[in-house]
C-alpha cells in the first residue's frame, strides 16, 4: 500500500536491517543499482497476421489532420519497476522489487492523479528460502518483514514439474526479476480494468491490452507499443511498415497471441525516420475488435500523434513516448 | 482550519535553514513576493507544535524541460502550435522565504517540513511581533497601511516607541519622484500618527518644511477620497478628513508685497503667517551663510564681537563719529561706515585687535546677507516666527521654503531646527513629540560634498534627538546618496516605487532580486518598510492623503501674483479686519513710502491688534499737511497816463 508513514528508503532500510538480524553472514551490496526489467529470452520474431483493412498491408496518409491536432485520450496508465540487489548469503542474491502503475487524469490541460483508484505501489523481498535455512521460519511466523511493507516472495520455489530451481544466482535473480515485471503487469491491468469498468474517456496505455480480456473488449482502452521484439509482418509487408512516413499508419491487421485476446493493431510513424534507424518514431496500436475499425484507426492514430507535444524529452525514448506516458512515469518514481 | 497552500520541501542543493525555507504550490495559488506564510511543522517539540511565519522573497517557475531546444524541436520552431499540445508540461511554482519569526523561539532550527498556509490577520500580528505592542492597555501601535495577500486584509502596525522614540526613532522615505510616494506617505502617516498616538505619551505636533512644489500647502483642504481609500481608512481606524489645525509660515517676496508662498491665495491667508528675522536671529546662525573661507578665525572673532557687543546695545567709541545702537541690517551698515571712516581718518589698520581688511570683510559678507536673503530678513529688525513655546498639540506648522533661494532655506532650516531644539531641551515648546519633515535629504544631508552646518544640524537631530522628543521624518529620491548615519539612524524606513539604478547599489543587496523587482514596480500607494520589529520588509497599502493635492490646490487657489502696494496691504491686513477697503488703504498710505508702508503693515500683522485700522494708522509718522500758501494781495496796478509814455 501506498499510505505509510515511512519514506520508501526508510523502509528498505527497516527491511534489511531485519533482514542482517535473522541471516548472520549476510553481505549487504552498497549501493545496489536498479536492475532492467527482464527482456524476453527469445530472439525478435517476424510474425504474420491477419489482415482486417484489405488483403495486403499498405501505408496509409493519417486523412487531413486537425489543427490544431486533437486528442480525445483523457487519462493515460503506465507502471514501473524496480529491482535492486541488496545483499547476498554466500551468493544467494536477496532482492528488493517495486512494482507500481498509476492513471493519470488530463484535466484542462494538466495532469493529475486518477481519484477513483489510487496508484498502485507493491514492495516485495525477493528470498531463495530454500537455500537460507536460517529465515525458513520467518515467513512461517510473520509472512512479512516485521511490520515493514515488504512482503516475502520465495525465489526458490518447485515449478509446475516440481522441479526446484538450481542455485545459481543468476536463475534466482531471474526469477526476482520476472516476479517484479509479472506484478507490474498484474497492477497496471487492475487498474486498466478498473478505468474501463467506468468507462469514462478513451485511455492511453502505454504497452498493448491483449493481458486482460476486459481491457482488450474495451472501447475505452487504446494500447500503444513502443517496443518491435515481435513484429507483426513479414516480406514485402516489413518493407512497407519499416518505410512508413511520419504520419503514415499501415493497414489494420488482427494479433491473437496465444493465451492473450485478439485485438486490433496497426503501425504509425509518429516522426520523420530521415536519418535515423528504421524503428525511429514507430509505434504499433491496439484497440479492441470494432465494426468500423478503419475510420477507427484513422481517429485514433490522430490522437496518438497530437500526443507527440510536448516532447517527452528528456527520455531516451522520447521519438515514441507521449507524455502524459512519461509524466506517468515520472509521477511514479516520485512516490515509489 | 483554513486549506494548506503548499508544502516545504528541501533538498542537500537547496537546503532549509533557520532563516529561510522553500515550498511549492498549487499553480493557482495567491502567493507572491510578499505574502506572508505560516509552515506547521509536522512534529511537536517540546510538546508544541512549532509554527514558523515567513515572508516570501522570492519565487521560481519551472517545467520538466530540460533544454529549452526541446520545446522548440517538439513544436518545429514555430511558436503559434505550442500552445495547441494536448498536455501542458508538468509545471511548478517554487518560493523561497525568509523567515519572520519561529514559535517556540528556541531552539533555534532549520525550518522543519510542513505544511504551508497563506497567514491570516492573527499571523500577521504575530509574525511581525506586532503582538508584543498591540496588548490590551499598552497599545502603542500605529497603523501605516494595510497588508494585503489571497484575501487577507491585515493592519499593519508601527510601534510609536520606534518610530518617535525613546526606543529608536526617525523615519526615512524614498522613492522616485512625481509617484506622490513620499509626500503622500508622510501626509497619511502624520494623520494616523495624530489620530492614534497614544494619550499617555503626551502631545505631537509636525513641522513640515515645504520645499519644493504645493503639495504640503492645503492640508488643511479636504481632498477627494475614493471609495477603495474608504474602506483603507475603516480598517485602519482613520477618518479621511483633512488636518483640523494648521499653521503655515512663509517669508515675503523679495519687493516684500506678497507672501512667497503657493498659498498666498487671498481665501487662504486666515492661517499664513509672514516669516520675518531681524540682525540678532540672523548673526546667531550667520555661519550658515557664510562658508569657511568667509569665516576664519579673525571674521569669527568680528562676527562674535558685533553679536555681544554692538547689537541692541548703545555702542560708542572714541573712533566713530556718533553712538549706535544697532537694531537692523540698516543700523548695522551705518555701523560699518563710522567705523571704516573713523579708521580711514587715523590712517589705522586695526581696530580693537580687528584688521581693516577684516572688517571690510565682514562688512561686505553681513551686509550681502539681506540681499540674499530678502523677504526673509529685514533691514528693520521686524521679526515674525514661529509660535516657539506654544505649540499646539496635533497640530501641523508648515514652513513654506519652496520658493526661496538656497541660502534663504539653510537658513531657514538651521535656525528652526535649533529653536526647535532648544524649547525641547528646556521642555517648553509647548509639545512633548515634535515631528520633522524634511525632503530631498540628497541636497541637504548628502553623502559626499562639504560639511555644511545644515548636514551636521541633522546628523544631530537624527543621533540624538530621539532623546529630546526631536524626531526627524525625511525623504529623498536616492538614498545612497544621503548620509549614512542619518538613514542608518532612522529606525523606520520607507520605500516607495524605486529608481532601478537605485536599487543596484550596495545598499539594496540584502534584498532578494524578487523583491527588488517588485520595488521597482511598486504601484502609487504601495510601500515597503522596514521596522526595528520586523525582520524582514514587509509590502503595505495605504490610502491616499484625505488632504487637497497640490495640483488641485494650486488650480482651484491659484497663487496670487505681484500686486501693486495698496492691494498687497489690503489683502495682509483684510483677514485681521474685513472692514478694510482698497480706497481706505490708499487714503491712508498715499504719503507714505513704500518702505515706510510695508513696516506699518508688517508691525501690524505682528501685533494683531483689535483696532486694526487703528493700529496700522498709528505706525506712520505724523505728516502735517502743507497749508495751502495764502495768495497775498496783489496791489492794484496803476494805469499808465495817458499822456506820460514812459509810465512814470
Amino acid at each position: 500500500m501506498l499510505a505509510s508513514t515511512l519514506s520508501p528508503d526508510a523502509a528498505s532500510r527497516a527491511a534489511l536491517r531485519s533482514l542482517m538480524d535473522r541471516l548472520p553472514g549476510m553481505s549487504p551490496v552498497e549501493g545496489g543499482g536498479s536492475l532492467e526489467p527482464m527482456t524476453s529470452n527469445d530472439p525478435p520474431v517476424l510474425r504474420s497476421a491477419q489482415m482486417v483493412e484489405g488483403n495486403t498491408l499498405r501505408a496509409i496518409r493519417i486523412p487531413a489532420l486537425e489543427s490544431p491536432p486533437r486528442s480525445e485520450f483523457g487519462a493515460f496508465l503506465d507502471g514501473a519497476q524496480r529491482v535492486q540487489v541488496v545483499g547476498h548469503h554466500f551468493g544467494m542474491p536477496i532482492v528488493f522489487g517495486t512494482a507500481s502503475a498509476a492513471v493519470r487524469v488530463r484535466v484542462n490541460r494538466r495532469m493529475i492523479t486518477w481519484g477513483h483508484q489510487p496508484p498502485r505501489v507493491e514492495r516485495r523481498i525477493f528470498l531463495p528460502l530454500k537455500y537460507l535455512p536460517a529465515l525458513s521460519d520467518w515467513r512461517a511466523s510473520s509472512g512479512d518483514a516485521e511490520g515493514s511493507q515488504w512482503q516475502i516472495v520465495d525465489t526458490s520455489t518447485a515449478d509446475r514439474n516440481g522441479d526446484y530451481p538450481s542455485q545459481h544466482p543468476a536463475v534466482l535473480l531471474e526469477r526476482a526479476i520476472r516476479a517484479v515485471d509479472q506484478e507490474r503487469e498484474t497492477l497496471e491491468d487492475h487498474l486498466a480494468e478498473a478505468w474501463c469498468a467506468l468507462g469514462e474517456a478513451p485511455l492511453f496505455i502505454d504497452g498493448g491490452i491483449s493481458r486482460s480480456a476486459r481491457v482488450a473488449s474495451s472501447t475505452c482502452a487504446v494500447g500503444v507499443i513502443k517496443s518491435h521484439r515481435t513484429l507483426y509482418v513479414e516480406g514485402d509487408a516489413l518493407r512497407i511498415v519499416l518505410g512508413l512516413e511520419k504520419g503514415e499508419r499501415s493497414s489494420v491487421f488482427r494479433v491473437s497471441p496465444r493465451s492473450r485476446s485478439s485485438v486490433l493493431s496497426w503501425y504509425l510513424r509518429l516522426r520523420d525516420p530521415k536519418g535515423r534507424d528504421a524503428m525511429w518514431g514507430l509505434v504499433r496500436v491496439e484497440v479492441a475488435e470494432c465494426e468500423r475499425p478503419v475510420e477507427r484507426a484513422d481517429e485514433i492514430s490522430g490522437w496518438v500523434l497530437a500526443e507527440t507535444t510536448p516532447l517527452s524529452l528528456p527520455d531516451g525514448r522520447w521519438d515514441k513516448m507521449a507524455y502524459g506516458v512519461r509524466d506517468c512515469e515520472e509521477f511514479l518514481r516520485a512516490i515509489s | 482550519m483554513s486549506e494548506a497552500l503548499g508544502r516545504v520541501v528541501a533538498t542537500e542543493r537547496r537546503p532549509n535553514t533557520p532563516h529561510e525555507f522553500h515550498f511549492w504550490t498549487a499553480i493557482d495559488s495567491p502567493v507572491g513576493i510578499g505574502t506572508i506564510v505560516r509552515v506547521d511543522g509536522a512534529h511537536p517539540m517540546d510538546g508544541q507544535i512549532p509554527h514558523i511565519y515567513g515572508i516570501v522573497v522570492e519565487g521560481f517557475s519551472y517545467t520538466d524541460l530540460q533544454s529549452p531546444m526541446h520545446d522548440v524541436m517538439g513544436h518545429d520552431g514555430s511558436p503559434t502550435t505550442a500552445g495547441f499540445a494536448a498536455t501542458e508540461r508538468a509545471e511548478i511554482r517554487l518560493y523561497t522565504a525568509a523567515v519572520l519569526r519561529q514559535i517556540p523561539e528556541e531552539p533555534l532550527q532549520p525550518v522543519p517540513m510542513g505544511q504551508v498556509f497563506l497567514a491570516d490577520e492573527a499571523d500577521v500580528q504575530v509574525a511581525l511581533r506586532m503582538d508584543s505592542y498591540l496588548r490590551e492597555g499598552a497599545n502603542t501601535g500605529i497603523p501605516v497601511g494595510v497588508y494585503r495577500a489571497g484575501g487577507t486584509d491585515a493592519v499593519i502596525y508601527l510601534d510609536a516607541d520606534f518610530l518617535l522614540g525613546p526606543e529608536a526613532a526617525h523615519l526615512n522615505i524614498t522613492g522616485v519622484s512625481g509617484l506622490a510616494t513620499k509626500t503622500s506617505a508622510v501626509e497619511w502617516l502624520l494623520a494616523s500618527l495624530f489620530k492614534h498616538f497614544p494619550d499617555d505619551k503626551g502631545s505631537i505636533a509636525a513641522v513640515c518644511f515645504n520645499v519644493k512644489g504645493p503639495d504640503l500647502c492645503y492640508l488643511d483642504q479636504p481632498g477627494k477620497v475614493e471609495a477603495s481609500d474608504e474602506v483603507l481608512y475603516e480598517k485602519l481606524g482613520v477618518e479621511p478628513q483633512p488636518f483640523e489645525s494648521v499653521q503655515y509660515f512663509a517669508p515675503y517676496t523679495a519687493k516684500g508685497l506678497a507672501l512667497n508662498t503657493f498659498r498666498n491665495n487671498e481665501a487662504l491667508l486666515d492661517n499664513v503667517t509672514p516669516l520675518t528675522w531681524g540682525l540678532r536671529e540672523v548673526l546667531q546662525f550667520a555661519e550658515v551663510l557664510l562658508n569657511k573661507d568667509d569665516v576664519d578665525a579673525k571674521a569669527d572673532a568680528l562676527i562674535d564681537f558685533i553679536t555681544q557687543n554692538v547689537v541692541d546695545k548703545e555702542f560708542s567709541d572714541p573712533l566713530l563719529s556718533k553712538k549706535h545702537t544697532v537694531q537692523s541690517f540698516a543700523d548695522l551698515d551705518a555701523w560699518f561706515r563710522d567705523v571704516l571712516h573713523g579708521m580711514e581718518q587715523k590712517d589705522g589698520e586695526s581696530w580693537r585687535t580687528h584688521h581693516v581688511a577684516t572688517i571690510r570683510k565682514v562688512r561686505n559678507r553681513l551686509s550681502n546677507i539681506s540681499t540674499r536673503c530678502a523677504g526673509l530678513v529685514t533691514d528693520s529688525g521686524h521679526v515674525s516666527d514661529l509660535p516657539f513655546g506654544s505649540f499646539e498639540d496635533r497640530t501641523v506648522y508648515v514652513v513654506d521654503v519652496a520658493n526661496l533661494e538656497e541660502d534663504a532655506q539653510d537658513l531657514i532650516f538651521a535656525r528652526i531646527v535649533s529653536k526647535l531644539r532648544e524649547h525641547l531641551e528646556r521642555r517648553d515648546l509647548g509639545v512633548k513629540h515634535l515631528v520633522v519633515f524634511v525632503d530631498e535629504l540628497n541636497k541637504y544631508a548628502p553623502g559626499d560634498g562639504p560639511d555644511t552646518y545644515l548636514r551636521k544640524m541633522l546628523l544631530d537631530i537624527a543621533e540624538r534627538g530621539r532623546y529630546l522628543g526631536l524626531v526627524l521624518f525625511s525623504a529623498q529620491q536616492f538614498r545612497s546618496q544621503v548620509h549614512r548615519r542619518v538613514v542608518g539612524n532612522s529606525g523606520t524606513g520607507l520605500f516607495g516605487r524605486m529608481d532601478p539604478d537605485e536599487l543596484s547599489t550596495p545598499g539594496y543587496a540584502v534584498l532578494s532580486p524578487a523583491t527588488r523587482t517588485k520595488l521597482a514596480t511598486l504601484e502609487k500607494g504601495q510601500l515597503m518598510i522596514r521596522h526595528p520589529h520586523f525582520t524582514q520588509p514587509i509590502f503595505v497599502r495605504f490610502p491616499r492623503p484625505s488632504v487637497m493635492q497640490g495640483r488641485e490646490g494650486s488650480e482651484r487657489y491659484p497663487q496670487a501674483s505681484e500686486v501693486s502696494l495698496e492691494s498687497a496691504i489690503l489683502r495682509a491686513l483684510r483677514p485681521l479686519d474685513s472692514t478694510i477697503t482698497l480706497p481706505w488703504v490708499q487714503e491712508i498710505t498715499a504719503l507714505y513710502t513704500e518702505e515706510e508702508v510695508i513696516r506699518a503693515r508688517n508691525a501690524t500683522l505682528l501685533a494683531r491688534p483689535d483696532n486694526v485700522k487703528a493700529y496700522f494708522v498709528s505706525q506712520f509718522r505724523r505728516v502735517i499737511p502743507a497749508q495751502a500758501a495764502s495768495r497775498p494781495m496783489a496791489g492794484s496796478i496803476k494805469s499808465a497816463p495817458e499822456n506820460d509814455p514812459y509810465g512814470f
